[in-house]
């Protein structure tokens, strides 16, 4: 039935905005890991992607979470001599996140998360009215 | 007035309803019965039900994920809400005709 089928692509979407905050929140807690030794690299920044899957049993497209990218730009460097991590001249590398960058993609996958779930809101309730005209 | 006949025909048309809709292959045509449809539905219902019970228990157990819980929890609550108002509305036209006066 196409109403159950609509909760089951706006599940899968909530799924997908899921695994997609779990990497932002791995980049916004690891924002000053860096390396323990001077020829490390510090921890680099993750990009969630998600692409569509056809579902054939349910005749649907659904969206499914890919494998997380990594962010390829350069890291960020502070003069730190004291660090374990620092170089001959004393600046440490520090990963590549902006935590201003990873709010901003927080907010846009809390948006989409209340969007998948107000789709499975009005699908119950056009479910459940349907049900309730046997009632009367 | 509805002609009585009119109302067995209905009747009739909600049980072969039933028959075709429901998921376990009670047998098609006129030899189904609405019982053999009430207890396919409930059967279906109570399927569906045990499904969102598992989900639940991988939940508490750390394994499995909400939104499935939710998912499956929800289609159990849909499933038996329908088989109950079908059941409710189909009792109701029985005891109606129960008490026609003869």
């Amino acid at each position: 039935m196409d109403l159950n089928a609509s909760m089951v692509i706006a599940a899968s979407g909530m799924r997908a905005q899921s695994s997609r905050m779990r990497i932002i929140a791995e980049n916004i807690a690891n924002a000053n890991s860096t390396a323990s030794t001077p020829d490390g690299d510090p921890y680099r920044r993750k990009v969630a992607t998600v692409k569509s899957d056809f579902d054939r049993d349910l005749n649907a497209t659904l969206v499914q979470s890919g494998k997380p990218i990594e962010d390829m730009s350069a890291f960020r460097s502070q003069y730190d001599p004291g660090n374990p991590a620092a170089d001959k001249q004393g600046y440490v590398k520090l990963p590549n996140v902006n935590p201003l960058i990873e709010v901003m993609d927080m907010r846009e996958a809390q948006r989409s998360y209340e969007a998948d779930l107000n789709v499975m809101e009005a699908t119950k309730s056009m479910l459940s009215r349907t049900v309730d005209l046997l009632k009367r | 007035m509805v002609a009585p006949l009119a109302g067995v025909a209905a009747y009739q048309a909600t049980a072969k309803l039933g028959s075709s809709t429901a998921a376990t292959g009670a047998a098609q045509g006129a030899s189904s019965s609405f019982g053999d449809f009430l207890s396919s539905a409930m059967k279906d219902a109570i399927g569906t039900m045990k499904q969102g019970e598992q989900a639940a228990a991988q939940q508490a157990a750390g394994k499995g994920d909400m939104v499935g819980v939710v998912n499956a929890v929800n289609q159990a609550e849909l499933t038996l809400d329908t088989v109950v108002a079908v059941r409710d509305k189909v009792i109701q036209a029985y005891q109606s005709i129960m008490q026609m006066p003869i």
